[in-house]
């Protein structure tokens, strides 16, 4: 029995958690957008609707995740690997607090004033920078405090975009 | 001599001092921004869009099309002096580049890119402005029909040129597609897939989209990983290639110029396959095969300059015709329309000094980037050795200012984290996220153009078989898909890419 046969033999089971979970993941995505786009009408061939791409569009990504996940069936492929929890936190936590604090916010009973790009941007950095595995304190908060300082000098003065800097401090 | 009048139009309106400055800057930063290593031009180009917001629409293209020539050559530095590919098309240049490096001909290695690129740059400039009002002679003939058929077939060669597996570059398309249905309806005004969210009845906006699946996503990728930055260490040693090295590749960068300009020509990123045809090319048709893969001038000169002309004469489908045939393309495009261009035959013939001051920009870029780059090699040598501990948060920071300037929006910037996750996502279940993109830029045009025929042909499907134009797009269409698909081609497509 060659090893193509021992392989068939053995039946379906999963041989590629990536390509298992891919498939999974656009069936769900079909099945979102698919009910989130019930209400609209299709329309008819003549005069199409706002809901026939949508629905259209759907059902393809859904047959094709099934496809996906069907195949991962029965061919090897990659495995799943770990996340990287810390850069997800960070890099996009330090992303969040720049949305945050760049013109303030007000959520319910939390308020926040507008800080500007002084205060966003070197929070930015450093709350990013943490996610690196050989991050070193000090030189990540002088890294932040010059790249701050160079990037409000280009954006700012060199490239005069509209971005608030301290309207609580300078009042642009 | 049409063409020669075109073209000293375009060279009156790029030599003005602003426009060569422009030229110049777009053409640094983009390198400065392009060979940190795991940015690619697409990250590159979407890092860069915000400077280019406040100048007028001649200006600013120029600049872009500086910054995208930049970042192609910043990705070819990185690939030859640290062993990292920026993008796809500089795979191969990793092969025999870092090789030659590493026999401390990391000069001679740098300069042969650099004067194969400018001389495939020099042609493919020539190239567009011979086409290009041809091309858009035939594109006024399109009606909805063929444009759709067209958009069709582009995909299906997008799919069929992806790397990894087709089917989940199917799944991508086809994901883009879906995104580009959110937001109000053009026709009735009705809210599709929305979730009642105010910014999101104009849609999905682009620069989120592009910052945060190549940006943000890239960054979260490479955090992962512990670094393995195989920066040579050794001299640089001289620039400039000597007699024997010239000798050797100036049948490679004729042959590498040829093929990148004709495959870049083709819808659906046809530019990605020069680089890896003309390698493929020069290891047959070498007297000793043997010595690719160690360090030899062909396996550099002939893919660097396939790689440049195929990245210029993917402009003619995007000016001419109005669609992007690959990502960065799709990203010209997000970049016009914030400048109120909307890309297609109509540019030409509207904005004449647009079209062609971008044309003779494009050689101008070229030189520009023979003239910087030789010199500042040891600069680009001193930033690949920025550790990657500071150098996203930089980049993370010149994407949060970005994509706040696009709409003076904070909320955006939080949508650019969520995409940054959903990017990453993809990446961790193996989706090359290139494709998607594409199918994004395009969605909006097809559903556009589908209603148009449909309405024309009163709702029958027949009208993209009937017009002759149309059935042949749809046939070349079909007959790529079912060729890829084959077992045994597709065995061979799993081969280049891979090698």
């Amino acid at each position: 029995m060659s090893l193509n046969q021992i392989e068939r033999a053995q039946g379906l089971r999963i041989r590629s958690t990536q390509d298992f979970a891919g498939g999974l993941f656009m069936i769900l995505l079909a099945l979102g957008a698919y009910a989130f786009s019930w209400d609209l009408p299709a329309g008819s061939l003549r005069q199409l609707g706002p809901g026939m791409l949508p629905k259209a569009f759907a059902v393809i990504c859904g047959v094709l995740g099934a496809i996906l996940t069907l195949t991962s069936l029965r061919y090897h492929g990659e495995k799943l690997s770990g996340w990287s929890w810390k850069g997800v936190f960070f890099a996009l936590g330090g992303a969040c607090l720049f949305a945050l604090t760049i013109r303030g916010f007000e959520i319910g009973p939390v308020q926040v004033p507008a800080l500007g790009l002084l205060v966003a941007g070197p929070l930015l950095i450093f709350f990013s920078g943490l996610a690196a595995d050989d991050r070193k304190l000090k030189e990540l908060v002088i890294f932040a405090l010059a790249m701050s300082a160079g990037c409000i000098l280009l954006f700012k003065y060199a490239l005069s975009l509209p971005i608030p800097l301290a309207p609580w401090l300078l009042g642009i | 001599m049409e063409t020669l009048s075109h073209l000293s139009l375009g060279f009156g309106v790029a030599l003005t001092l602003k426009n060569i400055a422009l030229c110049f800057a777009g053409c640094l930063v983009g390198t400065l921004i392009g060979v940190l290593p795991g940015v690619g031009p697409i990250a590159t180009i979407s890092i860069l869009l915000p400077i280019t917001f406040g100048l007028d629409p001649t200006g600013a293209l120029i600049m872009l099309a500086g910054i995208y020539y930049g970042a192609q050559y910043g990705g070819s530095t990185t690939a030859i002096l640290v062993n990292i590919p920026g993008e796809a098309t500089s795979v191969v240049t990793t092969l025999d580049g870092h090789q030659m490096a590493k026999q401390g001909r990391a000069g001679v290695a740098l300069g042969t890119a650099a004067i194969g690129s400018f001389f495939a740059g020099c042609v493919a400039t020539v190239i567009i402005a011979a086409l290009g009002a041809p091309l858009t002679k035939m594109a006024l003939l399109f009606g909805p029909a063929e444009y759709f058929s067209l958009m069709v077939m582009g995909l299906c060669f997008a799919v069929v040129l992806a790397r990894g597996s087709i089917l989940k570059a199917f799944c991508m398309i086809m994901l883009g597609l879906l995104f580009s249905t959110v937001g109000t309806d053009l026709e009735t005004g009705q809210e599709r897939l929305t979730f009642g969210v105010a910014s999101l009845s104009d849609g999905i906006d682009f620069s989120v989209l592009a910052m945060g699946v190549f940006g943000f996503a890239e960054v979260l990728r490479n955090l992962e990983s512990p670094e393995a930055r195989d920066v040579v260490k050794g001299k640089i040693g001289r620039l400039l290639p000597g007699w024997d090295d010239i000798k050797q590749s100036i049948a490679p960068v004729l042959r590498g110029t040829a093929i990148g300009g004709i495959l870049g020509i083709l819808p659906g990123n046809g530019a990605v396959l020069g680089p890896f045809a003309s390698y493929t090319m020069e290891k047959k048709i070498a007297k000793d095969p043997s010595r690719f893969g160690k360090g030899a001038i062909e396996g550099v000169a002939g893919p660097e300059s396939a790689n440049n002309a195929g990245a210029q004469t993917a402009f003619i489908p995007l000016l001419t015709l109005g669609i992007p045939p690959n990502a960065v393309m799709a990203l010209m495009v997000g970049a016009m329309t914030i400048h109120g261009i909307i890309p297609g035959p109509q540019v030409m013939t509207r904005n004449p000094e647009l079209f062609w001051g971008m044309v003779a920009s494009m050689w101008i870029g070229n030189l520009m980037l023979l003239i910087i780059n030789l010199p500042l090699v040891g600069l680009w040598v001193k930033l690949l050795q920025v550790p990657y501990r500071l150098m996203f948060p930089a980049i993370l920071i010149f994407c949060c200012i970005g994509i706040y300037s696009v709409n003076n929006q904070p909320l955006d910037v939080a949508f650019t984290a969520l995409f940054g996750l959903f990017g990453y996502l993809l990446i961790k279940l193996g989706f090359e996220p290139a494709p998607m993109l594409l199918g994004f830029v395009l969605g909006k045009l097809m559903e556009e153009k589908l209603r148009q025929a449909l309405i024309i042909s009163r709702g029958s499907f027949m009208t993209f078989v009937e017009r002759p134009i149309s059935a042949g797009l749809l046939v070349v269409a079909v007959l790529v898909l079912a060729i890829a698909l084959l077992p045994s081609i597709s065995k061979k497509r799993e081969e280049v890419f891979t090698e």
